[in-house]
């Protein structure tokens, strides 16, 4: 079949493109520009998927910090310190959270340029603006997440003595991850669609090779299906991947009794035969004993 | 006398205006299977909870082996890992297996290693009667068998005291009793205990110590043949008597 569509493809090349039908265009674009579309594509999933893995770290420390208990009980130089990088983060997470992407790349790629002289790569650029408004947005997520989990939890964690560090590696922060995986799910997709904004500072991902082919040949319709058609492809077998992912994060829904000892069902029950106890279905039995009538 | 553990001289605890511990002495002391009884919102769960830090004392004191633990510098996390808890709403771990719940303390506090733990959990695990169950998952089990894990968890830390917040008070009426004989085996077996409950058999059979509490102060303590035998206020005799009602 493949050779058929080069054939195909080879045909159309040197016929004038404006003579040409809808599908002849689509077939033309693939063939002609098939490996920068490609390009483009493994740069958006590439930045995708780096940003929002470096978002989740970023979130992850923001949302920790701002989930740390302060107490009247601590001393006054801890509890200054904790507030100051609460407060910072608070800013950070509002002003990315509050301003739209496509600025916020402008602003740092020109901007560390202009004042600081530091020229960065592009995408270089692209990973790191993407990571922090990704981090912005998780941090909040993740707070969400943190509040989200019992209280009980915590209770439980501190009544068998654990401090709050390592209440929150065991017992928090695994039941957090587990229930903001759609939320991260959700901030990959979203992430895969907006690295599109980038090509403001020239990135080289796939809405930038759309813009520079459909440019090019005047094809604009015949581009955008293209890139249609791969950004829905990218993002439906990202979300069917991440279900996988959180379906094996739950675990088996049965359980293996270790029973290799015939004897575990019963060992330590606990039960008075010939006695009862008041709590039992024995219980008569235990009254008679003591010759009382029950409560 | 036998050894004094806890002791807790004028505490109390208010909740903004609301004062729901008023003036609270009593003591602990080892071996005894004290039951904190009393109508809902008489302050016991809050007592329970300041013996355990889990919420602070407005003023009083309440001493560890002579030693204040309301101060500033007492290091609550290492306080609690001498005091278990089980909690009405068990509180286990959902993300760990039934084993992993009675590991995990062992491994983060007391710093063991694995085996040990494994081998420490095991020992507790059978003796509620949850050996088989050690590979299920917290949401897998009954309210009744969660309850024995949770006391396996609290008991796999070698606690002193074990305080027990209304274990039975989630629970079907058929699982009441499996959770009340392990509590009545550990009584037996001479663990400390302090017991938040409804359940009066429990108070009056197994108890050696009953506290009646009403309205934020201790109303009526003393034997459980004193307290249910022949009580001396009028609160707790009307106490009392609804309970016999029903």
């Amino acid at each position: 079949m493949w050779a058929s569509v080069q054939a195909a493809i080879t045909q159309l090349v040197g016929t004038s493109v404006g003579s040409m039908s809808f599908w002849e265009r689509i077939l033309y674009l693939i063939g002609k520009y098939g490996p920068s579309y490609l390009e483009g594509a493994g740069n958006t999933l590439l930045i995708a998927i780096i940003a929002t893995a470096i978002g989740c770290i970023i979130g992850l420390g923001v949302g920790i910090v701002q989930t740390i208990p302060v107490s009247k009980k601590d001393n006054a130089v801890k509890r200054f310190v904790v507030r100051f990088f609460q407060v910072l983060l608070r800013i950070y997470v509002e002003v990315f959270r509050g301003t739209p992407m496509m600025i916020q790349a402008v602003f740092i790629y020109y901007g560390a340029a202009q004042m600081f002289n530091i020229y960065m790569g592009t995408m270089f650029a692209a990973f790191f603006i993407v990571s922090i408004n990704t981090g912005a947005y998780m941090a909040e997520t993740v707070r969400g997440g943190i509040l989200s989990v019992d209280p009980g939890q915590t209770e439980g964690a501190k009544a068998i003595g654990m401090t709050h560090v390592q209440t929150m590696m065991s017992v928090i922060l695994p039941q957090t991850l587990r229930n903001i995986m759609p939320q991260i799910g959700n901030n990959l997709i979203i992430n895969i669609k907006d690295t599109c904004v980038l090509s403001v500072i020239s990135v080289v991902e796939l809405f930038f090779v759309h813009k520079g082919v459909a440019g090019a040949l005047y094809t604009y319709f015949e581009s955008a299906t293209i890139t249609m058609v791969i950004y829905l492809t990218m993002t439906l077998v990202c979300a069917k991947l991440l279900r996988w992912w959180e379906k094996k994060m739950d675990g088996s829904d049965s359980y293996d009794l270790a029973t290799t000892d015939t004897l575990a069902h019963t060992t330590g029950m606990y039960n008075y035969p010939g006695q009862g106890s008041p709590y039992d279905e024995k219980s008569k039995e235990y009254d008679q004993k003591r010759g009382a009538k029950h409560v | 006398m036998s050894e004094m553990i806890l002791q807790i001289n004028h505490l109390s605890k208010s909740f903004g205006s609301h004062e729901v511990l008023r003036d609270i002495d009593f003591t602990v002391e080892k071996g005894d299977v004290t039951s904190i009884i009393g109508a809902s919102g008489s302050g016991k769960s809050t007592l329970l909870r300041c013996v355990n830090l889990l919420e602070t004392p407005t003023s009083g004191e309440i001493l560890y082996h002579g030693t204040d633990i309301t101060g500033p510098k007492v290091n609550a996390a290492a306080y609690r890992s001498h005091v278990g808890m089980v909690f009405q709403s068990f509180n286990l771990f959902n993300n760990m297996t039934v084993l992993e719940n009675c590991m995990v303390g062992q491994i983060k506090v007391l710093k063991k290693s694995k085996e040990e733990a494994r081998a420490h959990a095991m020992e507790y695990l059978e003796k509620v009667g949850m050996a088989p169950y050690i590979n299920a998952r917290p949401r897998q089990i009954s309210g009744g068998q969660k309850q024995r894990v949770a006391i396996a968890r609290a008991l796999a830390m070698d606690p002193e005291v074990l305080l027990f917040d209304e274990p039975t008070s989630a629970l079907d009426p058929e699982m009441v009793g499996e959770v009340l004989n392990v509590m009545q085996a550990l009584a037996q077996e001479g663990m400390t205990m302090l017991v938040v409950t409804h359940e009066m058999a429990f108070a009056r059979d197994v108890s050696s110590h009953v506290v009646y509490m009403n309205q934020g102060v201790i109303c009526e303590e003393g034997t459980p043949e004193e307290v249910f035998g022949n009580p001396q206020r009028q609160e707790t005799k009307d106490f009392l008597s609804r309970f016999r009602k029903n």
